[in-house]
Formats: structure tokens, sequence, C-alpha cells
């Protein structure tokens, strides 16, 4: 971690950011992929398996995020800020920010406590970089 | 003449720093910035851009998605207009149009913006990403109260009390229909309304990743955390405040799945 607060950090950062993030993501045991994409669906990162085409997968992770968002408006709910959602074969985890949405691709054996706690120090610090610091859980039994 | 021209690049070289930039260049800034996140400068960019060019559709466009970003519907789907007022084929435009519709639930909208990008771009890969998502979808509206998904006894509402602290119980049918929910008929139908939305999106992006059909769910806010549970015809939401342990709200979740399809005579 840089002892520079992330708010004063020039937005140039950002980009770099984003791939460090996703890079920290991927090192953990069973994560097959993940993105940033914007709320628009831009891809700003991606490293996903071969099988799984970026913009597609991309465009329905936005609309995920965006459905979770606006619903939760809807109904009068506080915003959601992590999501994950499991079938036979692994698990999608999402995590809102400023940015747009963190996405990690789990496969069945993954430590799902684990991404959801590297999840949301990810989102802290992401929201740091766009000058609101978050709070980042001390580990993943503190989340 | 070398001179001369050596002159005129270092008049130029000089001046271009005076100049302002044209609207193509400011456009192509912003672009930059929007694919690396930064999103104020490239919208900062971008109205500059366009107020040299007014009618320029990339302009536009790009104030578009950047609406989108900073989650401004209204003025997104504007700009969308105003690109397609340019260009009534503009597949990027439709698409925006069709993605907003998404959002509103107006899948009657959402549709022909689809089709009419693949129309003329077959090989669109967004649009038919949600296309193939839309197409198998009904439109439904929930009904409020309770509705069997077979023909039966009705469902004994005390059979399917959701645990201490639980709330906000509802289970659908995976086409929107309303089954049963704890809460007032207004709420039920927007609830339920939510939870199809985000179990048929959710099954979407499964799919698409190769990982199967959607089985649970956990979706965590500031203020309460939402457990899912679906099979291929029914979907269970339940809501816990959100200090709830993630074991716990599994643990009644499932235990209220498997009430459900007890009461309702059906196999998990």
């Amino acid at each position: 971690m840089s002892a520079e607060p992330a708010a004063t950090r020039p937005a140039a950062v950002r980009a770099r950011e984003f791939r460090r993030i996703l890079a920290e993501m991927l090192k953990i045991d069973r994560v097959r992929g993940g993105l940033v994409v914007a709320a628009d669906g831009l891809v700003i990162t991606s490293s996903l398996p071969r099988t799984v085409a970026v913009e597609p997968f991309a465009a329905l992770t936005a609309t995920l995020g965006r459905e979770l968002e606006v619903g939760a408006d809807r109904l009068k709910r506080t915003p959601f800020q992590t999501a994950l959602f499991s079938a036979d074969d692994g698990t999608v985890f999402l995590g809102s920010s400023p940015v747009g949405f963190v996405v990690v691709l789990g496969d069945r054996e993954v430590n799902v406590g684990l991404v959801q706690w590297a999840l949301r120090k990810a989102l802290a610090t992401l929201e740091g970089t766009w000058g609101q610091p978050g709070r980042i859980p001390a580990s993943p039994e503190a989340s | 003449m070398g001179l001369l021209r050596l002159l005129t690049r270092i008049w130029d070289a000089i001046t271009s720093f005076t100049r302002p930039p044209n609207p193509a260049t400011l456009f192509r800034r912003a672009d930059l910035y929007r694919q690396g996140g930064r999103f104020e400068e490239a919208a900062e960019l971008v109205a500059q851009g366009l107020r040299l060019a007014p009618n320029n559709g990339v302009g536009h466009l790009l104030s578009a998605y950047l609406h989108l970003a900073f989650r401004q519907i209204g003025p997104a789907k504007s700009e969308f207009q105003a690109v397609l007022a340019l260009d009534p084929y503009h597949p990027r435009a439709l698409l925006g149009l069709a993605k907003i519709a998404l959002e509103e639930r107006d899948l009657a909208s959402c549709r022909p913006f689809l089709d009419k990008a693949l129309q003329i771009y077959p090989d669109f890969p967004e649009a038919k990403a949600l296309q193939d998502m839309v197409s198998s979808w009904t439109v439904t509206s929930p009904v409020s109260g309770q509705r069997l998904i077979q023909a039966g006894p009705p469902i004994q509402a005390e059979k399917l009390k959701p645990p201490a602290g639980g709330r906000e119980f509802v289970l659908t049918q995976a086409d929107g229909t309303l089954v049963f929910s704890q809460q007032g008929d207004k709420d039920a139908e927007d609830l339920a309304g939510h939870v199809t939305q985000v179990y048929r999106i959710a099954s979407a992006t499964l799919k698409r990743a190769g990982l199967g059909a959607l089985r649970r769910g956990i979706v965590q806010a500031a203020t309460e955390t939402t457990f899912f549970r679906s099979n291929d015809r029914l979907i269970l939401a339940l809501s816990f405040p959100q200090d709830v342990k993630v074991g716990f709200g599994l643990l009644e979740t499932d235990k209220l799945w498997t009430n459900s399809l007890r009461e309702l005579g059906v196999r998990a």
C-alpha cells in the first residue's frame, strides 16, 4: 500500500489502480477471472478465461449491477455493496463502486468468504481513489 | 525553402499551444479518459466539444455514456436520442436505449431497440447477449396475494413463517408471477418484480460464464442482506438485518425453501 492518501492521488493513477485491483483478485485460489466494468458496459480492464467472451459478459454483469442498484432504489433500500450468485459450477461476485462494478468469477471450490473480503477491500480502495476513503475490513473473518 | 519550412513548423508548434483544440480532438481525448475511468475529465472535454459542435454524433454518444457512468439516466436517454436523431440506425445508441428500457422494466420498448441494432449489425456481441437474455422473458404483471404454480389447496401462511429477524420474504415463479409474500400487496409486487429481474439477469450471466443454472444468491447492502434460493421454476428471497451471519442466513433460507417446496408440492 502507498503511504500517500488515495484521495490525493492524481486521476491518471486510476487506470493502473483498476489493473492492480483486478490482479490482486486473480491471485486468489480458484478465481478464474474478473473485470472492471462501468455502469454503461464499458470494460475498463478484464482478465477472463478464453471460453468467456468479454463484451457480452460485461454487458450482462453491468445490467445485473444496474438492476441491483435501481431495484434497491425503487424499493427504498440502501444501495447494494456486494453480491454473489452461485451455480453448480461456480460463482459470480459483484461489487459496486463509483466507477461501476468489479466482477470476479470463481469456480465451484472457490473460497467465497475470502473473495468477498478481498472484494470489499478492493471496493474500499476504489472509493478512496474517487475521493471517499472506504472502510477496509481487517481480515476475511472480520467481514 | 528549407528555412521557410522550418519556420512554418516552429510557428505551428507555437500556435498549437494557444489554438483551441477542435471537437474531434476533444472527443478523442475524452474517450481516452473515459476508457481509463477518468469520467469527470472526459465529461468536461465532451461538454467543451459539444459547445463547438452541437450536432456531433460522437460527442452526444460519449455524453450519453458518461451520463450512464454517473447513473444519470434521464440525460443519458436524451443524449442517445440525440444520436439517433442524427443517425437513426446507430447501433451503440440503440443498445444504450435498450439498456435503459431494461432498467425501466419496459420490455416492450427494449426488444425493438435490440432487434433494430442486430438487424443492421448482426455481429454485435453486447446486443446479442441482451437479446438472447430477454428473448425468453414473458411479460407478466405480478398479481398480489397468492397464486399457485399448480392447482391445489391454498398455501398455509403459518407454515411459511420466516425465521426471527427475517423479513421481506417473497416467493415468485421464474416468469415473475408472485406465488407468496409476507408483505402488503404493492410492496410485494415491487419486490417480486425486482427478485425476478435479478434472477433472470443473474441466470443469464452465470450461463454466459458457463457455470450453470442459478441456485443461490446473496446481496449485501448497508442495512440488509438478502438471500436468494432458486431452481428452474421458483425463486425465494428473504432479507435479514445487515449484521446477520451468512451461515445463519443460508441455513434459514434453505429451511424456508424446503418448506415452501413442500407446501407447493414441488420437488427441489
